[in-house]
């Protein structure tokens, strides 16, 4: 899955680079109005602001100064960073173990367990809200066997700020799982078993051995959840509380029901501020892998 | 390990992962089923009091679940077409021609991957606001086709590159034109791969919320964007329940067909692991 270099593959014919050029034109034009295009002119937007007479722009931060002293957008960018800092942390306590029974077994048993990790990333996100209101929410199946067995009911995390924690972790343990497990394929069995051999226990074998060879991965893996749930929509708007509310709910507001375009768009450029350590990170470690 | 490994025993830890597993990704699933096939089911009694598919007949005489229905599949094809046609000529002139720039156009696609999806969605909404696309059919197309680009270019990419040269070389050799050599040759090897994509490619357009709900709404109503409204505002649980249950079918395909691609491993490395 690499770009071969072209010398390999090419015979030196004049006019080609120009047929290239127009094959990719259309699809490298879509990136550029509808990726790039969109993000310089976000920032161009909230810094070159248009003067209260409509006469001329000028620059200026007030849209950010207003978001930074407002204290229910900080609420709203708090929850946001509690929530994506619990969840990458319990995606990670839930997948390395997973992924290291993964690594380390086979058979019937193990290929069930990947199965279900998997299994997640086949269920649109909203269908999954849907059944963990069902499932966890007031009078959901909890209560109902909870309440069959003569036990209070449980405090429903639906429209809390656990909610949108459990359904997001839930929707990222596939693609955690799958990252991590394919970290794990670079450390050799040798290697593990020189550590055992000189008397290292389970925890040090972990430690010691595997995690340094995996560090890569997790990195990815945190990243891949950072960029995915810091601007998560769906999830945090179906089951999280009305206020404070995560980012994305937070900008759709804004944007729809608000009708303020560009304080919308300065909340998705902090957003972008927040990630952009992560998105080069993530990019950079899949260009890697797929250069030639 | 490995001796570990050996040895016959019952496997604790894979049994406990087994169960819990099991509990906490199939049992939230089986509830909405359940819902879907019931006709009453009051707080508290632990089983529904009347099963039956009184829902289904409710469910499916609505006539926005239809043309929810309707809106989906004609987006998701409008899409998926469109993708195929822009994006399998770039892969092919990606994989086997040279031009200037071609590493960074290449890598160019990851760049709508790079920022949180949801803010890169308002910085666009803000550009379609401008032009009057929001609320409109195209609007909602030209959103969900920039996020299949990544996937039609780099998936079929690989394709193309697999496809063995000397194949086409020896077509060429016994003197077959370069665009029979492409139907003949190149296409039937490269086929399965991209046929992969192009089903991704249309249940990811199938399942796309946030840019249908962000541009759409409220005239572009898709399957997940009723389903929202449903959650939001619909008492009789199970009209959601039997939406859901429809709303898995594309997803129950493509998980028939992808089991296999996801499993290998070289679907997580196309995630940069």
């Amino acid at each position: 899955m690499s770009l071969t270099p072209a010398s390999d593959i090419v015979g030196k014919k004049p006019g080609r680079g120009l047929s290239g050029l127009l094959l990719v034109a259309i699809p490298v034009f879509l990136v550029c109005w509808m990726v790039i295009w969109p993000i310089l002119s976000a920032i161009w937007r909230t810094v070159w602001i248009r003067n209260d007479g409509g006469t001329g722009s000028s620059f200026s931060l007030e849209t950010y100064v207003f978001f930074f002293s407002d204290q229910y957008s900080l609420n709203n960018l708090y929850v946001t960073l509690w929530t994506t800092a619990v969840c990458a942390a319990l995606l990670l306590v839930i997948c390395i173990p997973i992924a290291l029974y993964l690594r380390f077994s086979t058979g019937k048993l193990a290929a069930y367990v990947q199965g279900l990790a998997i299994f997640p990333m086949f269920v649109p996100s909203i269908i999954l809200s849907y059944a963990l209101i069902r499932v966890l929410g007031p009078n959901g199946t909890v209560d109902l066997l909870l309440n069959a067995v003569n036990l209070p009911k449980i405090r429903s995390p639906y429209l809390t700020p656990w909610g949108p924690v459990i359904g997001l972790v839930w929707d990222n343990i596939p693609l955690t799982v799958l990252i991590l497990v394919s970290g794990l394929g670079s450390v050799s069995n040798q290697s593990i078993e020189a550590a055992r051999d000189v008397g290292a226990g389970r925890l040090a074998t972990f430690w010691y051995i595997i995690l340094p060879r995996i560090s890569n991965s997790i990195l990815v893996a945190i990243s891949f959840t950072v960029l995915g749930l810091f601007s998560a929509f769906t999830l945090p708007y179906v089951l999280g509380p009305a206020a404070p509310e995560m980012m994305g709910p937070f900008m759709q507001r804004t944007f729809r029901d608000l009708n303020d375009p560009v304080m919308a768009i300065t909340q998705a450029v902090i957003a972008f501020g927040f990630c952009i350590v992560f998105g080069l990170f993530y990019v950079r470690s899949v260009a890697k892998n797929r250069a030639p | 390990m490995a001796r570990l490994l050996v040895e016959k025993r019952i496997d604790w830890v894979g049994i406990g992962f087994a169960a819990v597993l099991s509990i906490i990704i199939v049992f939230p699933l089986l509830v909405v089923f359940t819902w879907s096939v019931t006709n009453v089911w009051r707080y508290p009694s632990v089983i529904p009091q009347e099963f039956g598919l009184r829902f289904w007949g409710a469910t499916l005489a609505r006539a926005d679940v239809w043309s929810s229905i309707t809106m989906s599949l004609t987006l998701a094809t409008v899409v998926t077409l469109l993708s195929a046609l822009i994006c399998l000529p770039a892969a092919y002139a990606f994989a086997r021609l040279d031009f200037p720039g071609r590493s960074i156009l290449f890598f160019s696609f990851l760049a709508g991957h790079a920022f949180p999806k949801f803010g890169l969605l308002v910085a666009i909404a803000a550009i379609f606001l401008q032009l009057n696309l929001i609320g409109t059919f195209w609007g909602v197309v030209l959103i969900q086709l920039v996020g299949t680009l990544l996937f039609m270019i780099w998936i079929p990419v690989a394709a193309f590159q697999s496809v063995d040269r000397r194949m086409e070389e020896a077509a060429r050799d016994v003197g077959a034109s370069p665009a029979r050599v492409f139907w003949s040759i190149t296409l039937p090897q490269a086929g399965p791969t991209i046929a992969a994509a192009v089903l991704l490619s249309f249940v990811g357009t199938f399942y796309e919320t946030e840019g249908a709900w962000l541009i759409g709404a409220p005239q572009i109503r898709t399957m997940p964007v009723l389903m929202i409204s449903f959650i939001n505002n619909q008492p009789v649980i199970q009209y959601g329940a039997v939406l859901s249950v429809l709303l898995w079918i594309p997803s129950f395909v493509a998980l028939l067909f992808a089991r296999r691609v996801i499993s290998s491993g070289s679907f997580a490395r196309g995630f940069g692991a």
